[in-house]
C-alpha cells in the first residue's frame, strides 16, 4: 500500500505531497481525466454540495474527506503542518483559528489568487474574519450572526414578552420565576465549547479584547479584556446564574440538549446555524412552537450586531497546486445551486451575498418557526450589521482560560472582576510566554 | 515466581479435556466450610456485582431501542423503554448512513484488531521465549529498557510517530494503525514469566540431545506448553487494538479507514455541534452497542481458557 | 530454575549427537547467545522502529523551543526546569497520585475478593457472574466513557430516576467535587473484572492438595482465603499492581472524553497526560508538550520502581 512519492513541479507547490488518491475521497469523481484538488470539511449535506461542483466542473474535481469537526480536525490538521506533510489542498477552518494557522505559515495568502475579485460579493464583516493585516486567508462560506430563538408557547402561558434590551431579558426571567415555571429562560454556557458563545456576547456591549495585525506586526498582541464593559456583563450573568433565574449548564451536551427539547430553557441565545441545531434534536415533536426574534441590545437606540461561529475555506501552505486549490476554494459554495443545498439541507446561513440578499433567501419561510421568515426578520439585520472581530492567534488558550474562570465565577467562588482579572493576566503572561509583545 | 502452576497426575492430564467446574470441585472434596448462610452471603455479593456491571450495559440497550427524540424527550425514563421501539429502525439507519460507513468501520476494526493482535502477539510469543529460556547477555538490560518502555505516555510519541510514518508516506493508510500496533511489551512480560515456568529446560536439553534444532525444539516442544498463555496473551493484544483510539485518531483522515471508535467519536462531535442532518444520537448509541458484540462473543468461545487451571504437562 | 544455571556454567563442548555435517565447536554459550537474540530479533525490530526511534526525536524536540518570535532554538533543559515548577503539571501530579492511592487498592480488593468468592463457588450462577464481570473489559475505554458520559447526565441519564427510587435526590456527579470519585467509578467499572479475571486464574492453578490439607487442619473458607490462596498469588498482584500504577499515572482516556460534559470539572490540565495533549493539540506547543510527557515519565518511573523496591520479596523483577 506504498504510493508513490512524487512532488509536482505545478506552481506554487508545497511540501512533499503525494499525489491524491481518488479512492481516498469519499465523494464519486465525476470526471476521471481532471486533477484533484483535496478538501477537508464537516458541512452536513456537503457531499451533495460537492457533487454539484464536480458535475459542473470539468476541468478540476474535489477530492473531500470529512476529517472531523472543529478541534478535531484542527488537531490533524496542526499535526500535518508540524510533520509537514499530509494536509490537504483546501481546508475548512472557523474565523477564530484562521489568526493562528496563518501565523505558523499553514495558510496561503488569497491575494495572489484573485481574492480582490470576490470581496464584493461578502459582507464587510464577513470578508474582515478571513483578512489579517494587507492578506486574505481564506474564502467565507457560512456565519453565524446572533439571534434570539425563543417558545412562544411558553411565553404565551406565563404572559412574558419578548424582551428587546437585556434588562427586559432579566425581568423576564424573574416574571418566569415569579410565575412557578419549572424551567428557567436560558442556559449561560460556561464550558469550553460555549466559550465563543460569551465571547461575542462580552464583544456586543463593547468589549474588543484582542488587537492584533498579522501583516503589520505579527509578535505585536493586544490584550484588553479586563475592562468596565467585561465586568458589566460577566455580573449581569452571573446574577441571573446566582438567583438561579437562569440555568449554567455545559453547552452541546446531551444535557443541554434535552432541556432544550423539553422546554427546561424557555429561550436560546443563539446564531443562526441554530434553528438547524434545534431541527435536529426535536425530529419533529408536536407541542413546542419556536420563534425568532432580534438578539437583547444594551441600549436599544444603537444596537450591535454580533456574530457566533461561522467558517471559511483557506487554501493551505502544502497544498501542490495553489492556484487551482484557490478556484476550489472560492467555488464550492460560489454558486445558487450549491446554497440551495446548503440552505435547504444544511441549515447554514449563507455569508455569500447573491444569495443573502436574494429574494429567495429573505423570504424563505421556516415551517419549523410556523411559517415564520426568521432571515428578513432576523438574521439578515444581524448579517449585515456585524462589523467584524479581531481573533488572537492564542485563542484557544484564551478559551480555555475563560471557560475556567468564568465556571469558576458561575459556582460562586470568585466575583465577575476576579474573573476578568485572572483572565487578562492568564494571558498577559502566555502571550509574554510565547514571544508576543503585548501592545 | 508469577504464575503458580499445579502438577497433576498424568493420568489426570489426559482426562483433563473433559473435566467441567463440577468435577473439578468433586475432586478437591466440598470446599471447605461453606454454610448455607455464607454461600448465601457470597450469592448475594455476586448478585450486587452483576447489578453494577451490568447496568450501563442495560441503559445502552434501552437506548438504541429509542429514535433521536425519544432519546432526549421519550416516555419512560432513562432506563425503560419508550413507547416507540425503534431498535429496528435504528439498526437499519445505522447500516446504511453513509452508504454503509459503519459496516467499513466494523471491518477496519476487524482488520486492525486481529492483524496487530496476531501480529504482536506472534512477536510477543517469540520475544518472550528468548529471553526467558536462552539467557544471553543483555537480555537483562533489554528486559529492563522494556518496562521502560511502558512508563512513556504515549502522547509524547504521537508527533514523533506522525512525522516518522509520514516520511515512509503511511499515515492515512492502514500501515499507521498496524506498525505501531504490534508493539506489546505487557505481552512479552507475560510470555516470559510464563515460559520460564512452564518450558523446563530439562526437556529442551533432552530434546537437543536428540539432535532436534532450537526451531524445532520451539514449534514442537515449547509452543504446546506455552499454548494457555498465548491465548491470554491474543485475548489481551486483540482487545487492545479494537480498543485502539488516540493513535488512529491522529494517524488516518479517510472515514473508510476507521475503526469504529475512532468512528463513532467522529459521530458523536458531529452530532454534539452539527445542524439538523447530522444529528447521529440515536446511531452513536446503537453503533456503539453493536460494536461490543464481536468481542463479546469472542470471550464467550474462548472462555475455556479462562475456566481451566494452568497445568503443566508430564515429563518423560 | 537452577538446571539452567548449571548448563551456563557447563564448559563449552560439542554436544553429543551433533547435528549431521561436520562437528562444529559451538558453545552452549555462543549458541544462547545467537538464538537468544534471533527470538527476540522482530521485537526489537518494531519496538526500536516504533518506539526507540519516535522517543528520541520527542526527546529532541523537548531540548528546544519554539516562539513565535525567535523560531526554533535549542534550549537544553530549559523547558525541564520549567515543567517541574509548572503548577498546571504539578497539581496534574498530585492528582493522578492520589487517583492512584484511591483506585488501585480499591479496584483489587473489589477484583480480588470476587476472584476468590469465583474461585470457591462453582455454581452457574458464579459462571455467569464470572462473565458478567468481564463484559466491561469487552468494551473499549472510549466508548465505555462516553456511555458514563450520557449516565452521569443529571438529565440524561438514569440518575434521578435509581436515586429517585430511594427517595434521594440525584448527586451530581459532574461537578468539581464529586469528578474524582465518578472518574473512580468508571475505571472500576471497565477494569476490575479483568483484574478478577487473571486472579482467577492464578487462583485456578493452586493446587487443590493444599485445600485437602488445609481443611484437614481445619481451616475455614476465609482462613483458607488468607492465608493460603492470597499468598499463592501475591506476585500475581504485584506484576497486575505495577502495570495499573504505570496505566493509572498516565491517566487520559476517561478524562478526556468526560471534559466534553464535565468541563467545568476536568480542565485543560486536570491530569499530566491530558496537560501534555493541550498543549501539543490544542496551543500548538509541540516543544513543551514533549517536556511535559517525559517529565511525567519520569514520575512513572520513580514509582513503579519505588513500588518494585516495597515489594521485592514478592515480585520476579528485583
Amino acid at each position: 500500500m506504498l504510493t508513490a512519492c512524487s512532488s509536482d513541479a505545478s506552481t506554487g507547490g508545497g511540501g512533499d505531497a503525494a499525489p491524491v488518491d481518488a479512492s481516498s475521497c469519499t465523494n464519486t469523481i465525476v470526471n476521471a481525466d481532471a486533477p484533484l484538488v483535496s478538501v477537508w470539511a464537516w458541512y452536513p449535506a456537503f457531499e451533495a454540495v460537492v457533487d454539484e461542483f464536480n458535475s459542473t466542473h470539468d476541468d478540476v474535481q474535489v477530492c473531500w474527506t470529512n476529517a472531523g469537526q472543529g478541534q478535531e480536525e484542527y488537531t490533524k490538521f496542526s499535526t500535518t503542518i508540524e510533520a509537514g506533510s499530509g494536509a490537504p489542498d483546501v481546508v475548512m477552518l472557523e474565523t477564530d483559528q484562521i489568526n493562528s494557522f496563518a501565523l505558523r505559515d499553514a495558510l496561503v495568502d488569497l491575494n495572489g489568487f484573485g481574492a480582490a475579485d470576490i470581496e464584493d460579493d461578502y459582507t464587510a464583516g464577513a470578508w474582515a474574519d478571513v483578512s489579517a493585516g494587507d492578506g486574505v486567508y481564506a474564502v467565507p462560506v457560512d456565519g453565524g450572526p446572533m439571534g434570539l430563538l425563543y417558545r412562544q408557547d411558553i411565553l404565551d402561558q406565563y404572559g412574558i414578552a419578548v424582551p428587546t434590551t437585556w434588562d427586559e431579558f432579566a425581568a423576564a426571567a424573574q416574571q418566569l420565576k415569579d410565575a412557578g415555571a419549572p424551567g428557567v429562560l436560558t442556559n449561560f454556557p460556561t464550558n469550553r465549547d460555549g466559550a465563543a458563545f460569551v465571547q461575542a456576547l462580552l464583544n456586543q456591549a463593547g468589549v474588543e479584547p484582542f488587537d492584533y495585525d498579522l501583516g503589520e506586526s505579527p509578535t505585536g498582541l493586544g490584550v484588553d479584556i479586563d475592562t468596565p464593559d467585561e465586568v458589566k456583563v460577566l455580573t449581569y450573568w452571573n446574577d441571573l446564574v446566582s438567583k438561579k433565574l437562569v440555568a449554567n449548564d455545559d453547552a452541546f451536551t446531551p444535557d443541554a440538549n434535552t432541556k432544550l427539547v423539553d422546554g427546561s430553557y424557555a429561550m436560546y441565545v443563539a446564531a443562526a446555524w441554530g434553528p438547524g441545531y434545534l431541527q435536529g434534536l426535536q425530529g419533529g415533536s408536536e407541542g413546542a412552537q419556536w420563534r425568532a426574534a432580534p438578539l437583547p441590545q444594551w441600549d436599544a437606540s444603537d444596537p450591535k450586531q454580533v456574530n457566533w461561529g461561522g467558517s471559511a475555506f483557506a487554501v493551505t501552505s502544502q497544498a501542490r497546486d495553489q492556484e487551482l486549490a484557490a478556484e476550489v476554494a472560492k467555488g464550492i459554495f460560489g454558486t445558487e445551486a450549491a446554497w440551495k443545498i446548503g440552505i435547504e439541507q444544511g441549515a447554514l446561513f449563507p455569508l455569500w451575498k447573491p444569495i443573502l440578499e436574494s429574494d429567495y433567501f429573505k423570504d424563505l419561510e421556516y415551517p419549523f418557526f410556523g411559517g415564520q421568515q426568521i432571515n428578513s426578520d432576523v438574521f439578515l439585520a444581524a448579517a449585515s450589521g456585524y462589523e467584524g472581530f479581531t481573533y488572537s492567534p492564542v485563542q484557544n488558550y484564551f478559551y480555555d482560560q475563560q471557560a475556567e474562570q468564568t465556571a469558576s465565577m458561575a459556582r460562586g467562588e470568585i466575583t465577575p472582576e476576579e474573573a476578568a482579572t485572572s483572565i487578562q493576566d492568564a494571558v498577559d503572561s502566555y502571550a509574554t510566554e510565547q514571544g508576543f509583545e503585548l501592545k | 515466581m508469577a504464575i503458580t502452576l499445579s502438577t497433576r497426575p498424568s493420568g489426570g492430564a489426559a482426562q483433563k479435556r473433559r473435566q467441567t467446574p463440577l468435577d473439578a470441585a468433586k475432586r478437591r472434596g466440598s470446599e471447605p466450610g461453606t454454610t448455607r448462610s455464607s454461600r448465601a452471603l457470597t450469592n448475594l455479593f455476586l448478585l450486587a456485582l452483576i447489578v453494577y456491571f451490568v447496568t450501563p450495559l442495560w441503559w445502552l440497550i434501552v437506548a438504541s431501542t429509542k429514535s433521536e427524540a425519544g432519546l432526549f424527550g421519550g416516555t419512560g425514563g432513562a432506563l425503560w423503554f419508550d413507547q416507540d421501539f425503534a431498535l429496528g429502525a435504528n439498526l437499519v439507519e445505522l447500516f446504511t448512513a453513509d452508504n454503509g460507513l459503519y459496516l467499513t468501520w466494523i471491518g477496519n476494526s476487524f482488520l486492525y484488531a486481529l492483524s496487530g493482535g496476531i501480529g504482536s502477539t506472534v512477536l510477543a510469543v517469540l520475544a518472550g521465549y528468548g529471553l526467558a529460556i536462552y539467557r544471553f547477555r543483555g537480555s537483562r538490560v533489554f528486559f529492563a529498557v522494556l518496562l521502560g518502555a511502558v512508563m512513556v505516555p504515549l502522547t509524547a510519541l504521537v508527533i514523533p510517530t506522525f512525522v516518522l510514518l509520514s516520511e515512509v508516506h503511511l499515515t492515512n493508510t492502514v500501515w499507521a494503525v498496524i506498525l505501531p500496533s504490534l508493539l506489546n511489551p505487557f505481552g512479552v512480560y507475560l510470555m516470559r514469566v510464563y515460559a520460564f515456568e512452564a518450558v523446563p529446560t530439562e526437556l529442551l536439553e533432552a530434546g537437543r540431545m536428540d539432535g532436534a534444532s532450537e526451531l524445532r525444539l520451539f514449534f514442537q516442544v515449547a509452543l504446546p506448553l506455552l499454548r494457555p498463555a498465548l491465548v491470554t496473551v491474543l485475548l489481551l493484544s486483540v482487545v487492545a487494538t479494537w480498543n485502539n483510539y488516540f493513535l488512529p485518531l491522529v494517524m488516518v483522515n479517510d472515514p473508510k479507514l476507521l475503526p469504529v471508535t475512532v468512528g463513532l467519536g467522529q459521530w458523536l462531535s458531529l452530532s454534539r455541534q452539527g445542524a439538523a442532518e447530522a444529528q447521529v444520537w440515536n446511531l452513536v448509541v446503537t453503533g456503539a452497542l453493536v460494536s461490543i458484540i464481536p468481542l463479546v462473543i469472542s470471550f464467550l468461545a474462548l472462555q475455556r481458557y479462562w475456566r481451566g487451571g494452568l497445568s503443566l504437562g508430564s515429563l518423560k | 530454575m537452577t538446571s539452567a544455571d548449571t548448563t551456563l556454567a557447563a564448559p563449552p563442548a560439542p554436544p553429543r549427537g551433533a547435528p549431521r555435517g561436520a562437528p562444529r565447536r559451538v558453545s552452549a554459550h555462543a549458541r544462547r547467545q545467537r538464538w537468544g537474540w534471533f527470538f527476540v530479533a522482530p521485537f526489537s525490530a518494531v519496538f526500536v522502529l516504533m518506539l526507540v526511534v519516535p522517543l528520541a526525536y520527542a526527546f529532541w524536540l523537548s531540548l528546544q523551543t519554539k516562539t513565535i518570535a525567535f523560531g526554533s532554538t535549542f534550549t537544553g533543559l530549559d523547558n525541564y526546569v520549567k515543567a517541574f515548577t509548572d503548577p498546571a503539571f504539578l497539581e496534574g501530579v498530585w492528582l493522578v497520585t492520589r487517583f492512584s492511592l484511591v483506585l488501585i487498592p480499591l479496584q483489587m480488593l473489589v477484583s480480588l475478593v470476587a476472584a476468590l468468592v469465583l474461585d470457591a463457588l462453582t455454581s452457574r450462577f458464579a459462571a455467569f457472574a464470572r462473565l458478567m464481570m468481564f463484559i466491561p473489559y469487552a468494551i473499549p475505554v472510549v466508548i465505555g466513557a462516553l456511555m458514563w458520559g450520557f449516565l452521569y447526565s443529571p438529565q440524561f441519564g438514569p440518575g434521578a430516576q435509581v436515586f429517585g427510587l430511594f427517595g434521594l435526590d440525584s448527586p451530581s456527579f459532574l461537578a468539581p467535587d464529586s469528578i474524582f470519585g465518578s472518574l473512580v467509578n468508571v475505571v472500576t467499572w471497565q477494569w476490575a473484572g479483568y483484574y478478577m479475571i487473571i486472579l482467577f486464574s492464578a487462583l485456578r492453578g493452586i493446587d487443590p492438595t493444599l485445600y485437602e490439607a488445609a481443611k484437614l487442619d481445619g481451616a475455614g473458607a476465609f482462613q483458607t482465603a488468607i492465608r493460603i490462596k492470597v499468598p499463592l498469588i501475591s506476585s500475581s498482584l504485584v506484576v497486575i499492581l505495577v502495570f495499573a500504577l504505570i496505566g493509572t499515572l498516565q491517566f487520559f482516556t476517561e478524562p478526556q472524553i468526560l471534559r466534553a460534559v464535565a468541563s467545568g470539572a476536568i480542565s485543560a490540565s486536570y491530569t499530566p497526560n491530558i496537560y501534555a495533549y493541550s498543549l501539543a493539540f490544542s496551543y500548538s506547543q509541540f516543544n513543551y508538550a514533549s517536556a511535559i510527557s517525559f517529565a511525567l515519565g519520569v514520575v512513572v518511573f520513580l514509582f513503579s520502581y519505588l513500588f518494585l523496591f516495597l515489594t521485592r520479596k514478592r515480585n520476579g523483577v528485583f
